[in-house]
């Protein structure tokens, strides 16, 4: 059954979306991760535009976390002193990301831009997580238990200014840490059509020592509302949020990611962290073979921007 | 579409056809006895199910059947990413009479009109001196289409618009004769386009080049008698943009600096192949055929990926490689219904769509939590 996208302008099968939505809001709702990593390049791998694949998967991301935003609020698991800090970050990247985008796109790079983006930060995520997960089951084998926070620890962080207390993290930090990283995940998310989660938690966890327990609701929280001012300001700027599109992937994923997080409570950890960095890896690595491979068409047409 | 289904549930695998569209049919058949299956078993569910088909088993299973689907879509998607197959340029009109009516007759089949003596067909050689002017001669060519509007709907997924018309005082005994050629073109809107060129940097494959095009045809399709060498000359041709080489694409002004012709000229072909590629670039050199003595007709298709906007449609009647006559009307392609809202209100009202798109978006997440909630705790 094919349905026609308004704004990216194709009639699309509706089981190929709904099924994506399907199986990546599954894996998303089961490590907590917002699932645009994998999306969005798999839009852009069926033929939708990279820059309309990274607007909708904005207002995707804002459907999957309004869930587990409000579920992890209920369990008092959202540090709101650090998110609202994290968001004002956030907010300031968020429009430079997009503004990015519209000059990008201009110049016919935006896509080149994005693949570098995935490329770069899968490949950094992808490895550190296999190497941790490997590391972990190494460990659980030889009996040890591993804990992720090393407390008492002392980094330059701790020397900077404006330092502010947030009592659910139990920290006395400075708030200029967390509003960079809140910047600097707003544009990357802004670009590459993310929620960010997979920067921001170890940004979270060790940079700015946030304990495990608040971390996944404090950024479930702040990148709910960056995607709601990202998918706004994709909307303005670039228009190019497909609504029907979003849609479908949001039926999808909001589906699958209920399972998805009931799956990750029951299940055990380091095996399915150790499959999800191989999958980042495989996904970095396919838009890397992109990259570096001959293509076989070597020129590409495109239309002005904004020229409807 | 209608008659498309139609057709599949008549006959679901006797169909192999070319585009893999047998593979498409069976996937269609395949989905539709799974959505009768849950729509039977849906009433059926309570929410307490829902809670038992969380178990560690299932949970499992689901997490392999999300990989495996993803790992599909990562590598079935190799590059090729054509939203419609293209076009199978047969010369046959292919038998769908209850998408238009318009004219009743049978269809010819086109290798009859091909042949004809080779002394009469000479693609005129350097004839006379002013090939354009209408001949003397009083034949005109009239024409209209079966659809003088064509609406972009949500399930819009490609149409068939029949070009019909007669050549008025026409000298030929019966449709084979051969004595006229016509060139039927149906093109869209034209748009300013840029083609842009790879080259290897450092290892990556990276634009580098790019040339902007002031105007081309977002839609081009050409049907002939025969094919157009045939029929008349290049310069002919060229005077009135006929074919797609000879559709007018000049570079906008500065852009086109420090090109060579022959990076110009392969930008240039880069752009009717990747048109063609798309299929919105269509040449049928034997579609248009003679059914009557002046009555002709051809049948053109109008993919699910066309660009929205007006069409016309031009009709070039000739005689021995002169041009006898044109004529030219109009197709109107327009959104409509919730498309043209949707599109509409994307691009006036950009904020509030935006806003529109995050309450939606939100509304989305909370209906699903509030409907799995009961269930799963």
């Amino acid at each position: 059954m094919n349905l026609y996208l308004p704004i990216a302008e194709m009639s699309a099968n509706i089981f190929v979306f709904l099924g994506m939505g399907a199986a990546v809001g599954f894996l998303s709702g089961m490590f907590g991760v917002g699932g645009g990593f994998l999306m969005t390049p798999l839009l852009i791998f069926s033929g939708i535009q990279p820059a309309v694949a990274v607007g909708t998967e904005a207002a995707q991301i804002v459907a999957s976390s309004v869930s587990g935003a409000i579920a992890q609020y209920q369990r008092r698991n959202v540090d709101v002193k650090m998110g609202v800090v994290l968001l004002s970050g956030g907010i300031v990247g968020s429009v430079i990301g997009v503004q990015l985008v519209k000059v990008l796109r201009e110049l016919g790079q935006f896509e080149l831009f994005v693949s570098l983006s995935y490329v770069t930060f899968l490949g950094i995520i992808g490895t550190l997580m296999m190497i941790e997960s490997l590391n972990t089951m190494r460990k659980a084998a030889a009996g040890k238990s591993v804990s992720m926070r090393r407390p008492g620890q002392h980094s330059w962080i701790h020397g900077l200014p404006l330092k502010m207390r947030f009592h659910r993290s139990k920290l006395y930090i400075s708030a200029i840490p967390p509003l960079l990283i809140g910047a600097f995940v707003g544009m990357l998310g802004a670009i590459m059509g993310v929620g960010g989660g997979f920067i921001m938690v170890p940004a979270m966890i060790y940079l700015l020592r946030v304990p495990t327990n608040v971390v996944v609701g404090t950024s479930l929280f702040q990148i709910l509302f960056v995607t709601s001012v990202t998918t706004i300001l994709h909307a303005t700027q670039n228009h190019t949020v497909d609504i029907v599109l979003a849609m479908l992937l949001m039926i999808g994923g909001v589906i699958g990611a209920q399972f998805g997080a009931v799956a990750g409570e029951k299940l055990k950890g380091e095996q399915l962290r150790f499959l999800l960095a191989g999958l980042v890896l495989l996904v970095c690595l396919r838009i890397g073979w992109n990259l570096v491979v001959e293509p076989s068409e070597l020129y590409s047409l495109s239309g002005l921007v904004g020229g409807h | 579409m209608a008659d498309r289904k139609k057709l599949n549930d008549a006959t679901p695998a006797a169909q192999p056809s070319p585009n893999g569209a047998g593979v498409r049919d069976r996937v269609v058949q395949t989905t539709r006895t799974v959505a009768t299956t849950v729509r039977r078993a849906l009433p059926e569910l309570s929410p307490a199910d829902m809670g038992s088909l969380l178990r560690k088993r299932n949970l499992q299973f689901g997490f392999g059947v999300a990989l495996v689907v993803i790992l599909i879509a990562i590598f079935r998607f190799t590059g090729d990413t054509k939203p419609v197959p293209p076009q199978p340029a047969v010369p046959t009109a292919p038998a769908a009479p209850a998408v238009v009516a318009a004219p009743k007759e049978p269809v010819v089949e086109a290798p009859h009109i091909v042949p004809r003596l080779p002394g009469e067909t000479a693609p005129a050689a350097p004839l006379t001196a002013s090939p354009t002017v209408p001949a003397a001669g009083s034949e005109a060519v009239e024409a209209d289409v079966s659809t003088r509007s064509v609406a972009i709907t949500s399930n819009f997924s490609g149409t068939e618009i029949v070009v019909f018309g007669a050549v008025d005082g026409s000298r030929q005994n019966s449709p084979e004769a051969g004595l006229y050629d016509v060139v039927v073109i149906l093109e869209g809107t034209h748009t300013p386009i840029i083609s842009r060129r790879k080259s290897n940097v450092a290892g990556l494959w990276i634009n580098t080049q790019s040339v902007r095009f002031a105007s081309l045809p977002s839609y081009y399709t050409i049907s002939a008698t025969r094919p157009l060498e045939e029929i008349a000359e290049p310069a002919v041709l060229n005077q009135h943009g006929i074919g797609f080489e000879h559709v007018r694409l000049i570079p906008a002004g500065w852009m086109a600096h420090g090109l060579t012709a022959d990076e110009l000229k392969s930008h240039r072909e880069a752009i009717i192949r990747l048109k063609q590629k798309d299929g919105l670039y269509i040449r049928r050199d034997y579609g248009t055929v003679f059914i009557g003595r002046s009555l002709f007709r051809t049948q053109i298709a109008l993919p699910a990926n066309v660009p929205v906007g007006p069409l016309d449609a031009r009709v070039f009647l000739f005689r021995e490689g002169r041009m006898l006559s044109t004529f030219t009307t109009k197709v109107n392609l327009q959104r409509e219904g919730i498309e043209a809202f949707l599109h509409a209100f994307a691009f006036e009202y950009s904020l509030l769509y935006g806003i529109f798109c995050v309450v939606i978006a939100v509304a989305a997440g909370l209906a699903a939590s509030a409907l799995f909630k009961r269930g799963a705790h």
